[in-house]
């Protein structure tokens, strides 16, 4: 999908002011791209601030307009339902926006976010971090050269354990897993094989907090394409791991986290550093994918830069994911 | 076709193996040769009829029979694909009438290898006559021929199993085992794969008219068949299917991709990826995966994964699922009494592909109605 026109650069990215806003689990992932760029770090968040602060060297704000009127750029890394508010407010204040996925929760909240940000001229680009995993960077290239043919079958796994805090538990709240969780893989889906025409989805979700929760999404895309993408919250210790399969006419390309570890630990020693499980992926071994899409989305702001997510491609997949809601709650199969 | 493998050929068979010249084909042997009706012989020689080799199994199956050495086999080729070998334990003939007739009094059982949509009139004609029956899968091109084979097998009292080699792998038995005892605690969703290539040098796979469909057909059903074993019929059935890989050889209207959802009543779902979409120049046919995820954690099978590799090269080892679909039907054929895979069993897998059928025409899920 086309993004927006550039607008005006912002100039050189030491001399960005930068408000994360938010200072939960997922602004630590953000942190170390800024710190990178060596830009003017504040923050703004209900709690955690000071020790946010404290730890990256950031200005603290007591209130959001008192941070958007120090910055250049705002990261929204807060909970979903906050999205939609914040990101309209960065963008009244002339504040280019990062916001986390998925965008909004809604697809007209995200409609109204993506035109507010191009009658505003700012940019706006949701953090699809899964793009910017060298895997699957490799796997859209590799399909842009004709590595598969044309695609048919795609299949992408996701598995982690449940998430610890309350909200991500609340379907209005989060979207459930669909929306926070197999987003990622619904828009390498489309990103892949294009855009779709019809979603069914199917899931099993226990209520009450730590419960295993697993989703199946199906996608028939315009172009022919048919796509299942398979979420799980696991029970406490599963161990991250994410996989894909694209079949093509021409070929097939496959990947599993599980099974190309640049480093292995034995039985004796992995005892000796066990973790426990993870609703965040390791990437220890690569270069931070958290930091690649900081870096690309800084060029784009400070050099009108092409990225490889836009404001709208956000939007898009937050409108199939409402429709997989949709599929949910109807048992229908949902034409998009 | 599942296993299209080296299982095919007796040459790579890590079965048990028949030393040339120990066994002596001998029908006048079998002392209950002349008796009417389901013959159950307590001991002694099987005499068993393959009723044609349109489905490529036939060629294991005949290994695995020939390889048992009690077993007096007739292998019938009405289409004159001619590739069947006899050898000691078998022999060959050219229509289905010569094999019915092979024995005085008939065959004690037969192997069903034909082409989809002749399964119906062959185990038809196997109940009419009292011979036990081992149909290929999928058991019918429709619910309704599926439905008749079933009754007619029970009304003459003979057994009818459907050939879902799978069913044995070991790998599959421990799942069963680990979902029967709650090692995983509940199950929550499952993701089976039954991805192969472009069923080759057989075009009827890919005919409609005689395959009854494409991926849907061919590669639901055995993934079908162990979901059924753990828990049984689903509430709901929902597929997509499409026409990209294999499109230039594909016989017309047959899909070569598919996705097939099924949710139950417990609100577990699992998905089939039924697709061919195994590349033309990978060193094996294909493969079965499943993995169950559990309240109590997963547990991922892949029932073909036992293989010495290298770069292009795939050489199985392990148990010989035909080998022990054959052992399991004749220990039925001996006592008359059908196990699993009944055609029961059968039956419901083609239930699900044809609501899988369609769903995709309708384009939205189809619920199955309970026995």
């Amino acid at each position: 999908m086309p993004h927006q026109d550039p607008t005006p650069s912002r100039g050189p990215a030491a001399a960005l002011r930068v408000g994360i806003i938010g200072t939960g689990g997922i602004s630590h992932q953000h942190a170390p791209g800024w710190l990178e760029l060596g830009v003017d770090l504040h923050c703004y968040s209900h709690s955690g601030a000071d020790r946010f602060a404290e730890q990256y060297g950031a200005t603290v704000h007591g209130t959001l307009d008192e941070l958007l009127a120090a910055v250049d750029v705002a990261d929204v890394c807060t909970p979903t339902p906050a999205h939609a508010e914040i990101v309209h407010a960065a963008l009244d204040a002339g504040v280019d926006v990062v916001c986390e996925k998925p965008l909004t929760l809604t697809a007209e909240d995200s409609r109204a976010v993506v035109e507010h940000a191009e009658r505003a001229g700012r940019h706006l680009y949701p953090a699809h971090v899964v793009r910017y995993f060298p895997q699957y960077a490799a796997a859209k290239k590799a399909v842009e050269n004709g590595a598969v043919g044309t695609p048919a079958v795609l299949r992408y796994e996701r598995t982690g354990a449940a998430p610890g805090q309350d909200w991500y538990a609340d379907d209005e709240a989060s979207g459930g897993i669909i929306m926070d969780q197999m987003i990622h893989d619904l828009d390498q889906a489309i990103w892949i094989a294009g855009p779709v025409s019809s979603v069914y989805a199917q899931q099993f979700a226990g209520t009450g907090p730590d419960l295993v929760r697993t989703g199946h999404v199906v996608l028939t895309h315009t172009g022919g394409a048919i796509s299942h993408c398979r979420g799980l919250w696991g029970p406490p210790g599963t161990a991250f791991r994410y996989t894909f399969d694209i079949a093509g006419d021409a070929g097939r390309l496959q990947y599993d986290s599980d099974g190309d570890p640049a480093v292995q630990l034995d039985a004796v020693a992995s005892a000796r550093s066990q973790g426990d499980g993870g609703y965040l992926p390791d990437v220890s071994s690569m270069r931070s994918p958290y930091t690649e899409e900081i870096l690309e989305f800084t060029a784009a702001i400070t050099s009108g830069a092409p990225t490889r997510v836009s404001a709208a491609d956000g939007a898009y997949v937050v409108e199939v994911s409402r429709a997989a809601l949709e599929s949910l709650r109807t048992g229908r199969s949902i034409p998009c | 076709m599942l296993n299209d493998h080296a299982h095919d050929t007796d040459a790579a068979s890590p079965g048990p193996t028949t030393p040339v010249g120990a066994v002596t084909p001998d029908a006048a042997t079998s002392a209950d040769a002349a008796s009417p009706g389901p013959t159950s012989p307590q001991a002694g020689r099987f005499k068993v009829a393959i009723l044609s080799i349109a489905h490529t199994h036939a060629h294991a199956y005949a290994a695995a029979l020939e390889a048992r050495g009690d077993v007096d086999l007739v292998v019938s080729d009405p289409e004159g694909y001619g590739e069947y070998r006899t050898r000691p334990g078998g022999r060959l003939v050219s229509s289905d009438e010569e094999a019915w007739n092979a024995w005085p009094g008939g065959p004690d059982a037969v192997i069903v290898t034909s082409a989809n949509a002749h399964h119906r009139d062959q185990v038809l004609e196997a109940a009419r006559r009292g011979v036990h029956v081992l149909c290929e899968k999928p058991l019918a091109t429709t619910v309704a021929d599926a439905e008749a084979m079933v009754d007619a097998c029970r009304e003459a009292g003979v057994v009818l199993m459907t050939a879902f080699p799978v069913h044995f792998a070991p790998a599959v038995e421990q799942l069963r085992t680990a979902v029967a005892e709650g090692a995983l605690g509940q199950i929550v969703g499952l993701t089976g794969t039954n991805n192969g290539k472009l069923p080759g040098g057989r075009a009827w796979f890919s005919d409609t008219e005689l395959s009854g469909g494409g991926a849907l057909v061919d590669h639901t059903v055995h993934l079908a068949e162990i979901l059924d074993s753990m828990f049984g019929l689903p509430r709901t059935v929902h597929a997509v299917a499409n026409r990209i890989l294999w499109a230039d050889t594909a016989g017309e209207g047959a899909e070569t991709g598919g996705l097939v959802t099924l949710t139950y009543d417990s609100g577990m779902v699992a998905t089939i990826d039924c697709s061919w979409s195994q590349p033309k120049d990978a060193p094996t046919w294909g493969g079965l995966t499943l993995q169950a995820l559990g309240t109590g954690g997963q547990m991922h099978i892949d029932a073909f994964a036992q293989h010495v590799g290298g770069q292009g090269q795939w050489h199985p080892y392990g148990p010989n699922y035909d080998a022990l679909l054959i052992d399991a039907f004749l220990d039925a054929v001996r006592t008359g009494e059908a196990v699993e895979p009944t055609g029961e069993t059968g039956l419901r897998t083609v239930r699900i592909v044809a609501a899988a059928q369609e769903s995709v025409r309708t384009g939205q899920p189809v619920t199955l109605e309970k026995d």
